[in-house]
């Protein structure tokens, strides 16, 4: 399998070429274009952990897609997510990842998928209350709205909760006011992610609560 | 005329100097600056058999199809042009040929390049009324946006673009919907729905993201409209 | 006219992300204070305190009028703030020395306290932007000012002549004349598309953004809920 990700970090897409016999699974609609003769099966999420709670709570769609390369040639299909922003491609092997719902764009078929809970202030900061758990062997696609910047924590640090877009499982995740309550939700801040121990975080340099919020104060 | 294209594939403008005696010809709204002398005239286009009252109701949705011509004064002119979307640019030259593009990715060309907005290709596969096309006749330069990065892809052969994603193609080329996947439920599940097939020799080209979908996925978090 | 210097700042400071998703960090150092936007810290570091000041009171509310700025100071030691406007776009920095910079309210990013940020001067100029949520706020002092754009930043150096449309001003120096107008007429107003254009006469620096709000809006506007009316 070969892979490149054009159009960084404002239009990230993916170009995944296959080989004969290689499958990439992808969330729906991820599909831009595809070689003609590339075969494409819809499977019910719920394979993974579920299917029903990912979508009314983790953010992911029901479907994921299979693109398998049947043929004898190498093949190309191009995958993106539906926001504009950055997209990271990482090598797990036999590890956990953690990431936000609704991050995740593609995968090869040795790593599945789980929810984990992620807490009633994660729900009150509008992030949901899953946090999709990867696990096993192979390549993971990610991305979110906004540039990707990698971090390394060691020993505590403040996150805007919609700006975390994944973390190592080690690292130790806990929500809390941004300042006083007052100055919580005056301050526009509101609930923040303390993140303690020592591991990476991926953030994302712009959020779509953001954008909402200032597209609201013209509407 | 001298195009550059700036600050693509995220938030492209178009740096377009325009010498005396020429004429360039843009969508509506898309003026960011211009050199204190240049000259504007609006003209309207009819889009199909819709009247003003349409193209009214097209203005309110997002779309200007009011074209404005920049003359610049003795000495030429600068106009820098935006988009409605952040995305990329390009700039292709027309040569004798015809260049049917999205129509909402359609931002500038030369003034004697035709704008024809009566291309009816689609219009018995695709009832969706929100997308129309523009066939871009003749010779000369021309500009056009995406939402998202363009990529080309050479089709010699067949090749599948998700309808969404499709920015301009050749007119050389054959298409027709399909069903992605082999079967309709894969097609219903597994979001693709419709695809578009082209076959034969020629470019289409891409773009990396689906603004309705961008839409749909911020379109919740904003505050309710009245109806 | 003094232009402003490129390369001198008070805080440290870095800018990732250029030019989609402009990411600043500021090196804030031991006791020192950031004024920040209201709800654009993305990340910062345990030591920073953070205190909330309405700028112009309840105002927002009422008018859509307002600029909200909070403070970020390092009461427990030096610390690293990191800020995220919520706009896609690019940002830049000034380090005024006595100058003055006209800035749209909402491309504010952040400054430090040596920098006075008025929303109401003298001639102010009410409707210099179409609709009410886009004032010019008038910036002058000693200090780091950051501000971002809306889509990609185009530094253009007037010298003579220059027409601009007002949705995509970002600011502007002290010095230069200005005057809001109609690109020619009511009928290019409606039919043209474009709306108020400002005339730019003299020597400075005026910056312009890629993006307009206006057409973002239009566009969303489809997508947004529906109120239901029962």
């Amino acid at each position: 399998m070969k892979t490149e990700i054009p159009g960084k970090p404002s239009f990230a897409y993916i170009n995944v070429d296959l080989e004969p016999g290689e499958s990439i699974v992808a969330e729906s609609d991820a599909m831009t274009s595809m070689a003609a003769d590339l075969d494409m099966k819809a499977s019910f999420n719920g394979g993974f952990f579920g299917g029903l709670a990912k979508k009314f709570l983790g953010g992911e769609s029901l479907f994921v897609n299979t693109y398998t390369n049947n043929t004898s040639e190498p093949k190309r299909v191009t995958l993106v997510q539906a926001t504009p922003g950055d997209v990271v491609e990482i090598d797990l092997n036999d590890q956990n990842y953690c990431l936000q719902p609704g991050a995740y764009i593609a995968s090869t078929p040795g790593l599945k998928l789980g929810v984990k809970w992620a807490g009633f202030a994660s729900w009150i900061g509008k992030e949901g209350l899953f946090k999709l758990q990867v696990k096993g062997t192979g390549k993971l696609f990610y991305g979110a709205y906004g540039g990707l910047l990698e971090k390394e924590v060691d020993g505590e640090f403040i996150v805007d909760t919609s700006h975390l877009v994944a973390y190592e499982p080690q690292l130790k995740l806990k929500t809390q006011l941004a300042g006083g309550i007052f100055s919580s939700f005056f301050s526009g801040e509101g609930l923040v992610t303390r993140i303690e121990g020592k591991g990476k975080i991926i953030i994302q340099t712009r959020s779509l609560s953001g954008l909402a919020e200032w597209t609201n104060h013209y509407i | 005329m001298d195009v550059k294209i700036l600050h693509g594939p995220g938030n492209s403008a178009a740096r377009v100097w325009v010498n005396p005696g020429e004429c360039l010809t843009a969508e509506g709204g898309a003026m960011i600056s211009m050199s204190g002398d240049m000259n504007i005239q609006t003209t309207t286009l009819k889009r199909g058999k819709g009247g003003f009252l349409k193209a009214v109701k097209r203005m309110l949705a997002g779309e200007n199809f009011f074209l404005n011509h920049y003359t610049p004064g003795p000495a030429g002119g600068e106009v820098l042009l935006a988009t409605t979307l952040p995305g990329d640019m390009m700039t292709y030259d027309l040569d004798n040929e015809s260049l049917i593009v999205q129509g909402g990715s359609f931002v500038a060309c030369e003034e004697q390049v035709d704008v024809d907005l009566s291309w009816q290709g689609f219009k018995s596969f695709l009832a969706d009324d929100s997308m129309f096309w523009i066939n871009l006749k003749g010779t000369g330069k021309t500009v056009i946006n995406s939402f998202g990065a363009i990529y080309p892809v050479e089709v010699d052969g067949e090749y599948i673009v998700d309808t969404g994603h499709i920015v301009a193609f050749n007119e050389t080329l054959q298409f027709s919907l399909t069903k992605a996947g082999g079967s309709w439920a894969t097609a219903i599940f597994g979001g693709e729905g419709l695809v578009c097939k082209f076959q034969g020799t020629g470019t289409v080209w891409c773009q990396s993201h689906n603004s309705n979908n961008f839409g749909s996925t911020l379109g919740p978090m904003l505050r309710a409209r009245q109806g | 006219m003094t232009m402003v210097e490129e390369d001198k700042y008070e805080f440290q400071y870095s800018i990732d992300c250029k030019p989609d998703f402009a990411f600043l960090s500021v090196a804030i150092p031991e006791s020192q204070t950031l004024k920040v936007e209201a709800s654009a810290m993305a990340t910062m570091d345990t030591t920073l305190k953070m205190k909330t000041r309405m700028k112009g009171g309840f105002g927002r509310f009422l008018t859509g009028e307002s600029l909200f700025i909070n403070e970020f100071t390092a009461e427990y030691g030096p610390g690293q703030i990191q800020i995220a406007p919520g706009s896609p776009g690019d940002m830049d920095h000034v380090y005024l020395e006595g100058q003055t910079i006209f800035l749209q309210n909402s491309a504010y990013v952040a400054s430090t306290l040596g920098v006075e940020i008025e929303t109401k001067w003298q001639g102010f100029m009410k409707g210099f932007f179409s609709g009410e949520s886009l004032f010019l706020i008038r910036c002058s002092g000693n200090g780091d000012l950051w501000f971002n754009t809306y889509g990609a930043m185009i530094k253009i150096d007037v010298d003579g002549e220059y027409i601009v449309d007002t949705g995509h001003i970002v600011a502007f120096t002290e010095g230069l004349d200005y005057s809001v107008s109609s690109v020619g007429g009511y009928k290019s107003l409606f039919l043209s598309g474009e709306g108020l254009v400002c005339r730019f006469r003299g020597t400075g620096t005026v910056w312009v953004q890629t993006r307009q709000v206006a057409a973002f809006t239009s566009w969303v506007w489809p997508f947004r809920p529906v109120e239901s009316s029962d």
